[in-house]
């Protein structure tokens, strides 16, 4: 059987992990994030490519190109999470399990970090395990269909 | 050993009998056998716990107080709506994980709003009976950490 291989995307900022608003955020740094996805991945036999974008339409046309290479998506859309319609269409027009992800809980901050307009055309949602979140969101890729 | 309450709210006893295009053949209790295979796979204990009445599960929630070491939470209907279960969350002090088996944000505006998210660690939905395992493990934190190891 082949090995199944995900894509893992980190929207705006976060290439400022480890950076920036630390109490947030936390400490580590998204290639920390990366390293743990990779060793997560190794023990779950499956592959995973993990890219980082700032921008809208380069997030757009990774997901436009996925179907083919990739089994399913996990997404950290970041900012882009709570008002990019374009992005929720490209999530949707690809026909791959989406996984959204958060690091922080968003739902104790700002307002406008309640609404998700991609959540409804993902799987499922995984936030505020700091890190940790994305390693959850492997595992959810890594199960669908087992159970 | 650490100790957890996985607690589920109204209707989660009818799982596997109701609305199965939403909330899945899983019954409860197959749910909670899985919950405790992979609990006994992480070297910790769980109990478990299911009402349909809402001061029950604040009840509930205020003696898991200095008693256990987090609650993994499905709050059913209630998420959507009741305070009294939130500030019964924030009373307790202990790390709670909201889940839900469905995608929420797929369903009714009035299931895209938690009460109880902003006192939780963090929330989980969309990925079925997996949802408990994957909150679980969320609250076991050192096993996922390999990147502080």
């Amino acid at each position: 059987m082949k090995t199944k291989t995900f894509l893992v995307i980190s929207g705006p900022n976060m290439n400022l992990l480890g950076t920036r608003k630390t109490s947030i955020y936390g400490e580590g740094s998204l290639e920390d994030i990366h390293r743990g996805l990779r060793a997560r991945a190794e023990e779950l036999g499956v592959d995973v490519e993990c890219r980082q974008y700032n921008s809208e339409g380069a997030i757009i046309d990774s997901l436009q190109s996925a179907p083919g290479k990739f089994d399913g998506v996990i997404i950290n859309a970041g900012a882009l999470a709570h008002y990019s319609y374009a992005l929720r269409s490209a999530i949707g027009a690809m026909l791959l399990p989406c996984v959204e992800v958060f690091i922080s809980n968003v739902h104790a901050r700002e307002e406008f970090r309640h609404t998700s307009v991609i959540a409804p055309v993902c799987v499922g949602v995984i936030g505020g395990f700091g890190k940790k979140s994305y390693l959850l969101a492997l595992d959810a890729l890594a199960n669908l269909g087992a159970a | 050993m650490k100790h957890y309450a996985v607690v589920h709210g109204p209707n989660l006893n009818l799982l596997g009998k109701r609305e199965v295009g939403i909330y899945g053949g899983r019954t409860m209790e197959s749910i909670n056998a899985d919950v405790e295979a992979e609990a006994k796979r992480l070297g910790v204990s769980v109990e478990f716990f299911q009402s349909n009445g809402e001061g029950e599960l604040v009840t509930f929630v205020q003696q898991c107080r200095g008693r256990v070491d987090g609650i993994l939470l499905n709050a059913g209907a209630y998420t959507h709506y009741s305070v009294a279960l939130r500030d019964g969350i924030g009373a307790a002090a202990v790390p709670t994980v909201e889940v839900h088996i469905s995608n929420v944000y797929k369903r009714e505006a009035f299931r895209h709003v938690s009460m109880i998210a902003p006192v939780c660690i963090g929330q989980i939905c969309g990925f079925g009976a997996y949802s408990y395992i994957l909150g679980l493990r969320a609250l076991i934190e050192e096993r996922l950490d390999p990147w502080l190891a």
